[in-house]
């Protein structure tokens, strides 16, 4: 206990996720225009914004499923890119630290829950079958799917099937998530069960960021508020202030625009 | 001749004396239909996987192929191989010439299946194993192909029994299966009605039990049952957990 204490106060010191001067352009149209961001470890981040601003597109350059044109990403104080180039030499391991749960969850339509934690850990970090099994059962109890461990993604909920992808992404040892709209596909019901569970992860340290659109989610589950609209950061800040508090104009206009529609 | 005549016709062919054939022919329309139905579904992947490579260079050939063999009949096909190749200089045994003739047809049919089932695999997947870790070769044999073969299934299973119906065209070569031991025994015992309907039986009892058992296959794979040995003992591990976990 005192252990794990020692471990979070260890991660809050440094930032986990360290984002310098980030550009970003598909076909000419440029997306992310200088972002400079820390997110602290185990902290919950949010990033809001319209559509097309430039969020997920921020998210996803911290796995590197996107490559950046140019600027700097650290994670846990290691530079995985630099100048539009990947400096991080192992992918497999990156993605091992960095996790990430998707929208639409993209579980492996054929493998059982179970399943569906398993296969990485024995083809990507190398784990022995008995221990990938072990751990992904611990995982499925721990958010509360032990019951559902042996059933196929179809045949589950929204809630059930994104919970499943959690622990999919924890099996391998993350340190940061990454979650990109993690509640827009579902009901207000599973809403509340993700949300249980990011609290309990960040409780153990874990850090994450996420993109959304549902500010009250925003509001109830994160440290910390990212506006981005143009691809550019407008205004961040503790999540009571920029939610309830805006100082720009376009965070009050968003702000009010999906206050009114949520 | 009247449906009676038909029915005693069948006692004046000895059936006795022509077992060994029929059963010979049998087994040489099963080598023909196993071995070219393994090397048209290794050439129809390939082909289907160089369809959806990015490169045009690798896509316009594997196009090309499949559009030929497609709009080509067989027939022709198998009489190019066996009686054209030999002109210049490329003389194959029967076997040979039929087994490529059946690959180098049905792999364009089969490269169109498989190619439809690999695109229909949703985009999210690839990218889930790559946020995973997973290497490219990785997703393809434990993300991608599991799902397209389950998509494939159907197609591929019709393709299979037409395949096997096809082998009667190499009568044409003599090749020795079961449609060239019909022609001979019709010769033999002027009874060709009785004959050919007995073939035809034969290709019927053959067939469909095939296409049953592949139908089974479908179904089975659609209940989420799993077939391979690793998976089963996963889940057997993961249920004994359970049960330990939650008396």
């Amino acid at each position: 206990m005192t252990q794990h204490a020692v471990n979070v106060e260890a991660a809050t010191a440094r930032p986990a996720v360290t984002i310098r001067g980030l550009r970003k352009s598909f076909d000419g149209r440029q997306v992310l225009g200088g972002i400079d961001l820390d997110v602290p470890g185990g902290r919950i981040v949010s990033i809001i914004g319209q559509s097309g601003g430039g969020k997920t597109t921020l998210m996803r350059c911290v796995n590197l499923l996107e490559q950046p044109d140019d600027g700097v990403i650290e994670v846990n104080g290691e530079a995985i890119c630099a100048g539009g180039a990947v400096t991080c030499k192992d992918l497999a391991r990156l993605r091992q630290r960095v996790g990430m749960v998707f929208q639409r969850f993209n579980l492996f339509p054929h493998l059982t829950a179970v399943e569906n934690v398993v296969l990485a850990q024995m083809h990507a970090a190398g784990i022995g079958e008995r221990e990938a099994v072990e751990r992904a059962v611990r995982l499925l109890t721990r958010v509360g799917l032990a019951h559902r461990a042996t059933a196929y993604p179809e045949r589950m909920s929204g809630g059930e099937q994104q919970r499943v992808a959690i622990a999919r992404a924890l099996a391998l040892g993350p340190t940061v998530l990454l979650f990109d709209e993690p509640t827009s596909a579902l009901d207000p019901e599973s809403t509340g069960e993700v949300l249980r569970v990011m609290r309990e992860l960040a409780a153990d340290g874990m850090t994450m960021i996420l993109v959304t659109h549902e500010l009250p989610f925003a509001r109830e589950v994160s440290d910390w508020v990212v506006f981005i609209d143009g691809g550019k950061i407008i205004e961040q800040g503790a999540a009571a202030d920029v939610l309830d508090r805006p100082r720009e104009a376009r965070t009050r206009a968003y702000v009010a625009k999906y206050a009114a529609s949520g | 001749m009247s449906p009676s005549d038909v029915f005693t016709g069948f006692l004046h062919v000895p059936w006795g004396d022509y077992a060994g054939n029929i059963g010979w022919g049998l087994a040489r329309t099963l080598a023909y239909t196993v071995a070219s139905f393994l090397g048209a579904a290794v050439l129809g992947l390939l082909l289907a996987l160089m369809r959806l490579n990015r490169l045009r260079l690798v896509r316009l050939p594997a196009a090309l192929y499949t559009e030929v063999f497609k709009n080509v009949p067989l027939l022709a096909i198998i009489f190019v191989t066996y009686f054209g190749l030999p002109s210049v200089g490329i003389k194959l045994s029967v076997f040979a010439a039929g087994v490529l003739s059946l690959v180098l047809f049905y792999a364009a049919y089969l490269s169109e299946i498989f190619r439809a089932a690999i695109a229909g695999i949703h985009s999210g997947q690839n990218e889930a194993a790559q946020a995973l870790g997973l290497g490219r070769g990785t997703t393809f044999g434990h993300v991608v192909l599991p799902q397209a073969l389950r998509l494939a299934l159907p197609g591929t299973n019709t393709m299979f029994v037409d395949l096997l119906k096809s082998t009667s065209l190499l009568v044409t070569i003599s090749a020795a299966e079961l449609m060239t031991q019909a022609q001979l025994i019709a010769s033999e015992t002027f009874r060709a009605l009785e004959v050919y309907l007995v073939i035809a039986a034969i290709y019927f009892a053959v067939c469909y039990p095939v296409s049953q058992s592949l139908l089974w296959l479908e179904r089975t794979i659609q209940a989420g049952v799993p077939l391979s040995r690793g998976r089963r003992r996963r889940l057997r591990l993961a249920r004994t957990l359970l049960a330990g976990e939650t008396p």
